[in-house]
């Protein structure tokens, strides 16, 4: 027991408390599961609960575009057939939320299929408009069939995620950290490395043997299994699917997000959504100027940190070895990898080596 | 009938046609994906709005005004704000929703999010095979189709229409022939700005203006931009006939119609797609290192 | 970075490469490059693959550090150039491409890039983009007519459809149109066919003979030394030796070591 536990506390130094980035999610993540102990304004939980929620939506984006490279314009496809499904599953079935949200997943992922595969012969630009219409094609079929999707007005009346406030807090913040901590080992992985490959070269890819179809595919589907899930735990939270479940806005969303926080890094993806959702909640105080000021925060953080601020934030906390590329705290003067001494870091078009 | 839908797609794939033109444009030679391009479009509408009806200046004057402001904002949001980020492309694409959205609630704090509309230029009708068309129907297509001959001209009679499509080709090589790729660039997103304004100025007087009004023209002229061909004038031209018709069809002829006609445009889209995946007239941009 | 005395420079010089390096990131591409064009000669650039022939020829040209300027603050975009360019007199290493263009430098790259989609003459005309007066664009459209007859016959055909020796003499005759004092050739012969080959560097042959000056870039050594007045051997981002075709290859250790690697691509 004992030994175990040190194990695991040498496995936290060394593989979280090492890197300030690790530690300040490691530490945020913490913090998100503490606070109802200390702080339980219901409209706090409220805007956490969402975000949680969305994060999930933005991590899933972030791995078909960020990491895949297969940028999509579309993503409310998948929160929005997940979204419906389940709606309609609880209050047709009467199944409740624990199987009505992994079915909505496995709805789109079916609809990861129906876009993945057609999008295979397209490339950049118009893969990107291409998956656009997804959406906006099944809006036009939600609207004509309003006997069964309630048109404009949507699926309403769902269960509850879970009886109480603190409890359907707990069930999306455990749900946002093991299912976003999920899509960050798969692009840790073989696959995962797969997938960086397609997406920075992907002719080179297929010429070393990498079945680059079936990965694009598979990518496809597992951005959309976890989008679903989003998308069946924000049914069930707002216990309402409408047609803006699969707007062009909610397409646009996570992308705002995801490239705010900096894209193809998931992490980026989870500060994108706690940043910029919190604060749409707050320039509540001046509802008029809100979008706008929303919109203007992007343009000008976005001026001035290209790559987005969590590489900005990280470039400065952290330091890559030029020997092995192993990333260390700002304060360590050699590497704790292959000890490599070092270097102050230097400006920027100034060559790091020799 | 055939008539109403001949005529109501001619004049909607006109305006299409002049947003998708100029979005194409914009997308061969400065290599952007600009959603904020039907917000200029939304703009112009609002500028007529309040030039003609609160400052009580006459239609066309309030028309070379409004175009004129627009070319101006575009030109100096792409030097200030998209040109400085252009080799990160994804942060270009989410600046322009941003600036789209901008746009977008500027508009509804000016002028409230009620739906507004501009008097028309010219009363009565003529009958044309059996059909009644108004004169600001005629008009707005007069203006339109000269407005495309014009586009047409520039790029293929006049030495920067040389410029605008040998960038578009390759940036590389239209730089060493001592073709300036950032005046180039820059022009190309005034002349795109402009066509924009001047669609928004054509259709303020027959549409209705609302803060929101940007966001479907910008599906469909996504959809034609790349039915066509990114990059592509004929393809936009051909691409906006295509989904013009479509359109008016669906909306005619299909019960519920209404709610149809993007998903059926994005539909045809997607079908092209599956057998042409470089659109109809698309071009094959050379890979650039 | 030590200056390269002046003296260096004696006035024909048109073109100079004093100390170039350059660098992608920890790449090293041209490290220390010191050369000379004078005006009138036909220099040859010859050596291995990957040697740094053409990101020599893209320096000079100011593409290297035209996609420096775009790139620069993208975490891709870590380009050094070190060392001076000067072009008739003027540093040019710090101009952009259409600036170097202007003054009369220009390239014709490697796979000869046409505008694929704009028409042989629309690329002619492309070429004479920066030439004012239309009659000066009709008499160098006679002139670039009169070395390749068979762009006037393909003048409407889109150049995407030419086939690659028409590809080649279009991409030259475009560079023509910009009335160049310096033309720098990028491989010409690449992909051709022995015959196409030989008509081209004749072509070739026939331009340096008019007066212009030309940096070319071969890889067949044999046809490359047939016409050049003067050459540079590169090797791992370095200049290994220089001299007239015959005194290079007299030498038998550079022949081995070099030429003879070099002719048989």
């Amino acid at each position: 027991m004992v030994r175990y536990l040190n194990w695991l506390w040498r496995e936290f130094k060394g593989e979280i408390l090492v890197l300030p980035g690790r530690s300040i999610l490691f530490f945020g993540a913490v913090a998100l599961l503490a606070l109802p102990l200390v702080f339980r304004h219901p409209y706090a939980l409220r805007v956490l609960t969402m975000a949680s929620i969305f994060a999930i939506f933005a991590a899933s984006w972030d791995l078909i575009s960020g990491v895949v490279g297969q940028l999509s314009l579309g993503h409310a496809i998948f929160f929005g057939t997940a979204a419906y499904t389940s709606a309609l599953l609880n209050l047709n079935a009467g199944l409740p939320p624990v199987v009505t949200i992994p079915l909505g997943a496995l709805a789109a992922v079916v609809a990861g299929l129906a876009v993945g595969i057609p999008c295979l012969r397209l490339k950049g630009q118009y893969l990107s408009l291409a998956t656009l219409a997804f959406p906006i094609i099944l809006a036009g079929l939600v609207m004509v069939f309003s006997s069964v999707t309630g048109g404009e007005l949507g699926v309403s009346g769902l269960t509850r995620l879970a009886p109480t406030r603190l409890k359907e807090y707990y069930v999306a913040v455990v749900a946002a950290i093991v299912l976003i901590l999920a899509v960050w080992k798969i692009t840790d992985s073989k696959v995962g490395i797969i997938f960086h490959a397609i997406r920075e070269d992907e002719v080179a890819a297929r010429a070393s043997g990498i079945n680059t179809p079936l990965y694009k595919v598979l990518a496809f589907c597992l951005s959309g299994l976890f989008a679903g899930l989003a998308g069946g735990l924000y049914a069930h939270y707002m216990r309402i699917a409408g047609p803006s479940t699969l707007s062009v806005l909610t397409s646009f969303q996570p992308i705002i997000w995801v490239i705010f926080g900096g894209i193809a890094t998931i992490y980026g993806a989870v500060v994108g959504v706690f940043v910029l959702f919190p604060l749409v909640e707050v320039l509540r105080v001046a509802p008029e100027l809100r979008m706008l000021l929303y919109a203007a925060s992007i343009v000008l953080v976005l001026r001035f940190m290209p790559e987005g601020l969590a590489p900005w934030v990280i470039d400065r906390l952290e330091r890559k070895c030029p020997r092995c590329k192993e990333h260390n705290a700002f304060t360590r003067r050699a590497c704790r990898v292959c000890g490599t001494a070092l270097r102050v870091p230097q400006e920027k078009g100034v060559p790091s080596g020799g | 009938m055939l008539g109403n839908i001949l005529v109501n797609a001619l004049m909607n794939a006109g305006v299409y046609a002049m947003l998708a033109v100029g979005f194409s444009l914009m997308f061969g030679v400065a290599r952007i994906i600009n959603l904020a391009h039907t917000a200029f479009y939304m703009v112009a509408g609002y500028c007529i709005f309040y030039l003609v009806s609160t400052a009580g200046l006459p239609l066309p004057l309030a028309i070379l005004i409004s175009i004129v402001a627009v070319v101006v904002l575009a030109v100096v949001v792409y030097r200030l704000l998209i040109d400085p980020m252009r080799e990160h492309e994804t942060t270009v694409l989410i600046l322009t929703i941003a600036l789209a959205l901008v746009l977008q609630e500027a508009m509804l704090l000016w002028f409230g999010g009620y739906f507004r509309s501009v008097p028309a230029a010219t009363a009565g009708y003529a009958t044309i095979l059996g059909v009644r068309v108004s004169f600001q129907y005629l008009l707005t297509l007069g203006v339109l189709a000269g407005a495309l001959v014009a586009v047409w001209f520039v790029l293929m009679k006049t030495k920067l229409g040389l410029a605008i499509r040998a960038t578009a080709q390759d940036r590389e090589i239209a730089e060493v022939m001592g073709m300036d790729e950032s005046r180039t660039a820059t022009l190309t997103v005034a002349i795109a700005s402009a066509l924009a304004g001047l669609a928004g100025a054509i259709v303020a007087p027959l549409y209705i203006l609302e803060p929101r009004m940007w966001l479907n023209p910008l599906t469909i002229v996504l959809a034609i931009a790349v039915l066509g061909g990114l990059g592509s004038l004929k393809g936009s031209l051909f691409g906006a006939a295509i989904i013009a018709l479509a359109e008016s069809l669906v909306v005619f002829l299909v019960p519920q119609g209404a709610f149809l006609k993007g998903a059926f445009s994005l539909g045809i889209m997607i079908l092209v797609l599956l057998i042409r995946p470089e659109g109809l007239f698309g071009v094959a941009f050379e890979e650039e290192r | 970075m030590p200056e390269v005395p002046e003296t260096l420079g004696a006035p024909e010089a048109l073109l100079e490469v004093k100390g170039l390096s350059v660098r992608y990131d920890t790449a090293v591409l041209l490290n220390d490059v010191t050369l000379r064009v004078d005006a009138g000669e036909t220099v040859g650039l010859v050596g291995p693959n990957g040697a740094g022939k053409t990101t020599l020829l893209r320096t000079v040209a100011g593409l290297v550090h035209w996609e420096r300027e775009k790139k620069r603050g993208t975490r891709a975009g870590n380009i050094v150039i070190e060392g001076q360019v000067v072009f008739g007199g003027q540093r040019i290493d710090r101009l952009p491409p259409h600036g170097i263009a202007r003054l009369g430098l220009v390239l014709v790259p490697e796979r000869r890039r046409p505008f694929r989609e704009l028409s042989v003459l629309d690329n002619l005309r492309a070429g004479a983009y920066l030439v004012r007066d239309p009659k000066e664009v009709t008499r160098a459209l006679e002139t670039v007519y009169g070395l390749f007859p068979i762009l006037r016959e393909r003048g409407g055909q889109l150049s995407g459809t030419l086939s690659g020796g028409e590809q080649q003499m279009l991409a030259i005759g475009r560079a023509l149109m910009t009335r160049p004092r310096l033309l720098c050739i990028d491989e010409p012969s690449t992909g051709l066919s022995p015959r196409v080959r030989r008509e081209v560097l004749a072509k070739i042959k026939d331009i340096g003979r008019t007066g212009i000056t030309i940096l070319l870039v071969e890889q067949d050594v044999s046809l490359a030394f047939a016409l050049t007045t003067r050459n540079y051997i590169l090797s791992h981002s370095r200049v290994v030796a220089e001299g007239t075709s015959e005194e290079l290859m007299a030498d038998e250790r550079l022949r081995q070591r070099y030429l003879g690697v070099a002719g048989t691509a």
